[in-house]
């Protein structure tokens, strides 16, 4: 009997659930309007001399260098898709996962890594001058350039592409591609005409995530002295002391974001939906033998050296110059701060998912906004969710501390705006969307029968969470709660700006000795950082293969 | 059974979240000093003397003049860096709850805005009045000068003779075409340098200089001061303008391929025959709302102390502010020179102008 036959219509009461999602949202919400409504305030005289001189190149330098990276992860991570999906080589079985590990590498981490490497007194240059005695030309060789930030968030976010249209092409397209192959077609006809589009929504996804990353930079634009929006809303900010500006322009940025997700849905407007759990049988890879075999090993390995082992070396050389000097106390003390603070978000988060996407079950319209508004942080640059959770505390501490003096509680109010409070908001409205959609996708799996078969026997909704929906999604809420995790212990920009005193994350810490030129001291930190980061990349990696069995 | 499993961490989650919220403000006050990250209970703050800073300058040697000073009165030194620019707004936000004591900082202008925007007092005792000359401190001592530094131009031993230079303006001659280096404009020693000729030249020349500066420049500005010393070395340029100090830290570095590049590189102070090199300072402020404000004075005493400002000069290559310092072999050699005659504050005063200025001439 079809399922949607006996589908079962719950009353969709305004419940106690219901209420708790829809509050999240509006919370959620709350920073991310006050900046966009910051656009029909008045602007000041600053405004016009950044408009004036700067809001052009910003935003060309903002186009060209998200754009490029965009195009460039697309090709390198659909090349590699396509080998390591399609063909057998030399060290195949290695690359399908280690070409997942440059994703453990936090692209502002790889940027003074590499920087470094190749400036003038870096390890790259000092072996060829007294070596080889070669003196290269200092333009083409460094790494701090538009040139150079390409090719490290290329370097280091190309594995998004890759995952996603090596899982789409191990999966949906074993028909497709062998009944080309009986029909005579060669391989690169086979992956211009079927895969290529075949995979169009795999990679436009995963290239909006590529973008998205880009967009939210703030480590390497800054460390490199590229203009991009993102830099230009911290220095207006802080260098010039102009909130105001700093609003309007993140409002500005925020315009193109939200061009870009309108973008990016049609774009994905007429893809075929087709159920994760299909029994489509997997691609059976066909073996590349001599030259073209090894080349196409030589070809990952490069990558692979490049996106992970060279910068990963590099940093553990440091790490042993500063160990004495950095493993103590103070070390152990920023471990353990930025662990706390990531464990109480990754906990509100999730709780939060769990109530609303077990609440969010129909496919309704209504639903769908609700969802939307949920995960809408995921794709606001730091820098925007920064300047709005700061202005509304800003407000808050003010209407408290009426608050306080009208209940003449004397003495000085807790300044609201000082505490972790605002970080860990500014971390919950960020990174909801981990959390949340791979609840979402839990919930997906587990369809409605059990659900509606427990609401029949009578059980309400709380009890049916936890006897019933809870048990079922386990798994998804232990991969959702660890990726979460991961991605708050690597932020950089939100923490730069919404920490408290006295408070350094990781994160936070690696970037400051980074900028003050103190790069060996921040080899340490910045291990610690891919080591954490690492786990995420296994539970990813151990999704993929869940999906396989 | 799953819902006991589920329910423990996560009540004891909420509860820390609560707790962490609310212990924010007292956090506050347990800044980990910057080399042992003990931490001080609010509770034990009236028993142990502290003195909490804020500082934007993180050179090491400050870590060990600040452990010398605990050693010497026992008071403990709470250190929180940061940015001068988020530091002062943070100041503004904390208001009368700030557990800071001390503002430190490079440049006089940003030492202005503080001051400006009502975060300093004054910190009057005669120690600091005969520890450093009062050019180098703020009129009501709102700031107290404890280094400064020259804005120099750096060349290339090889291929630049010291006769070829003269001032900042010359940079702008033909001469120089393609072969000048700086930092991007976002630097506030940049800003500070195109605010003193503001100052001393007015709005148009100063534009003009920027604008002719910005011509000659070899490459688009990028990196910092140690970067422009290496860009000249590997050929790149010729001449860079420089913190003085940026020399001394090369030369001394502990990376050979660094020493390398200090010791092919010539210091020239401009303008000596005109208005003088420019020179920026760094300085210290009690603030508005300390708690603490005899230990941070105490402090400032210290630092300005002839011991501590020999150490701060043979350590980081920055001229003391107190006459009696004894000065490292490089900074001898360097002998005196003739300084920009302004005040410090007006570096502050233009900033936001010099920043037009650079917007306007397209200096990156």
């Amino acid at each position: 009997m079809h399922p949607n036959a006996v589908k079962v219509q719950i009353k969709r009461r305004l419940s106690g659930w219901r209420i708790i999602s829809l509050a999240g949202a509006a919370v959620i919400l709350l920073p991310i309007l006050f900046v966009l409504l910051s656009i029909f305030n008045p602007p000041n005289d600053n405004w016009v001399q950044i408009r004036q001189y700067l809001v052009k190149d910003y935003i060309a330098q903002t186009v060209q260098l998200t754009l490029t990276v965009a195009v460039l992860t697309a090709l390198l991570g659909v090349t590699l898709a396509w080998l390591t999906a399609v063909f057998d080589f030399p060290g195949k079985r290695f690359f399908r996962w280690a070409l997942i590990l440059p994703l453990a590498i936090p692209p502002y981490i790889a940027a003074f890594t590499y920087s470094t490497m190749f400036s003038y007194t870096g390890v790259v240059q000092t072996t060829l001058r007294n070596r080889f005695g070669i003196v290269p030309n200092q333009e083409l060789i460094t790494v701090s350039s538009m040139r150079g930030a390409v090719l490290i968030f290329t370097l280091f976010l190309f594995p998004y592409v890759y995952l996603i249209t090596k899982s789409f092409l191990e999966r949906q397209s074993a028909s497709y591609i062998e009944n080309a192959r009986l029909l005579g077609r060669n391989g690169l006809s086979i992956f211009l005409r079927i895969a290529l589009p075949l995979s169009r929504p795999a990679i436009a996804g995963s290239v909006s995530l590529v973008i998205f990353e880009v967009l939210s930079d703030y480590g390497v634009t800054s460390y490199f002295g590229i203009q991009t929006v993102s830099t230009a809303i911290f220095q207006t900010w802080f260098g010039m002391y102009d909130a105001d500006s700093a609003m309007r322009l993140a409002a500005w940025l925020m315009i193109i974001v939200i061009g870009l997700f309108l973008v990016e849905m049609l774009l994905r407007k007429r893809r075929a939906y087709s159920s994760t759990t299909s029994k489509s049988r997997p691609l059976v890879p066909r073996r590349l033998t001599g030259t073209r075999g090894w080349a196409a090993g030589l070809f990952c390995m490069i990558v692979w050296c490049a996106a992970f082992l060279f910068p990963l070396l590099q940093l553990i050389v440091w790490a042993g110059w500063t160990f004495d000097s950095m493993w103590n106390a103070g070390l152990f003390r920023l471990i353990y701060q930025t662990l706390i603070v990531a464990v109480v978000s990754t906990l509100i988060i999730m709780i939060f998912s769990l109530i609303a996407a077990a609440s969010n079950r129909t496919r309704s319209t209504a639903s769908f906004v609700l969802s939307k508004a949920i995960t809408a942080g995921y794709s606001m640059p730091g820098a925007i969710i920064a300047i709005g959770v700061l202005v509304v505390f800003l407000k808050l501490d003010k209407v408290w501390a009426a608050f306080h003096h009208l209940l003449t509680l004397g003495g000085i109010p807790l300044v609201l705006s000082l505490t972790l409070a605002m970080l860990i908001a500014g971390y919950v409205i960020r990174f909801m969307a981990t959390g949340y959609n791979t609840v979402e996708v839990g919930f997906e799996k587990m369809g409605r029968k059990y659900t509606e078969a427990s609401r029949m026997l009578g059980h309400g909704m709380t009890a049916t969470f936890f006897k019933v929906d809870l048990p079922l999604i386990k798994g998804a809420v232990m991969s959702g709660c660890l990726l979460t995790f991961v991605e708050i212990c690597k932020e950089l920009p939100l923490a730069l700006i919404l920490r408290p005193f006295n408070f350094e994350t990781l994160a936070t810490k690696a970037y400051r000795y980074a900028s003050d030129e103190q790069i060996f001291e921040a080899a340490i930190p910045s291990l610690l950082i891919i080591g954490i980061s690492l786990i995420s990349v296994y539970v990813m990696h151990y999704l993929d293969r869940r999906w396989e069995q | 059974m799953v819902k006991r499993k589920f329910f423990a961490p996560l009540l004891t989650g909420v509860l820390a979240a609560g707790l962490l919220a609310g212990c924010g403000a007292d956090k506050a006050s347990e800044a980990g000093s910057s080399n042992a990250g003990a931490t001080a209970k609010p509770s034990a703050q009236a028993a142990e003397q502290v003195v909490n800073i804020y500082s934007a300058r993180s050179y090491d040697v400050d870590a060990l003049l600040y452990k010398k000073f605990t050693e010497e009165t026992g008071i403990k030194v709470n250190v929180i860096d940061g940015k001068a620019e988020e530091l002062i707004e943070r100041l503004k936000r904390e208001g009368e709850s700030t557990q800071a004591d001390l503002f430190l900082t490079v440049d006089g202008g940003v030492l202005n805005n503080a001051k400006q925007a009502g975060l300093l007092q004054p910190a009057t005792s005669e120690t600091i009045d005969q520890n450093v000359p009062k050019e180098l401190r703020d009129p009501d001592n709102q700031w107290i000068g404890l280094s400064t530094r020259a804005r120099v131009i750096v060349y290339s031993k090889d291929r630049v003779k010291p006769e070829q230079l003269s001032t900042y303006e010359d940079l702008t001659s033909p001469a120089w075409k393609g072969k000048v280096l700086v930092r991007p404009s976002a630097s506030l020693y940049n800003q500070s340098l195109l605010s003193s000729f503001i100052e001393l030249n007015g709005e148009e020349k100063a534009e003009e200089w920027s604008k002719g500066f910005v011509a000659n420049l070899a490459r688009t500005p990028e990196g910092n001061d140690r970067d422009q010393a290496k860009a000249i070395v590997a050929g790149v340029g010729d001449v860079a303008l420089m913190n003085s100090y940026y020399v001394g830290l090369l030369i001394n570095s502990d990376d050979p391929e660094e020493v390398k590049v200090g010791q092919s590189i010539g210091v020239f102070f401009p303008n000596q025959q005109t208005t003088g090199t420019h020179v920026n300072i760094s300085g210290a402020g009690v603030t508005k709302y300390s708690k603490n404000k005899e230990n941070a004075v105490k402090l400032i005493e210290f630092l300005t102390g002839v011991e501590a400002q020999t150490m701060v000069t043979n350590e980081n290559y920055e001229f003391p502010v107190n006459t009696k310092a004894e000065l490292p072999e490089l900074l001898k050699s360097w002998g005196t020179f003739k300084t920009q005659q302004i005040d410090f504050n007006k570096l502050g005063v233009h900033n936001a102008k010099a920043i037009e200025i650079m917007n306007k001439t397209g200096w990156k």
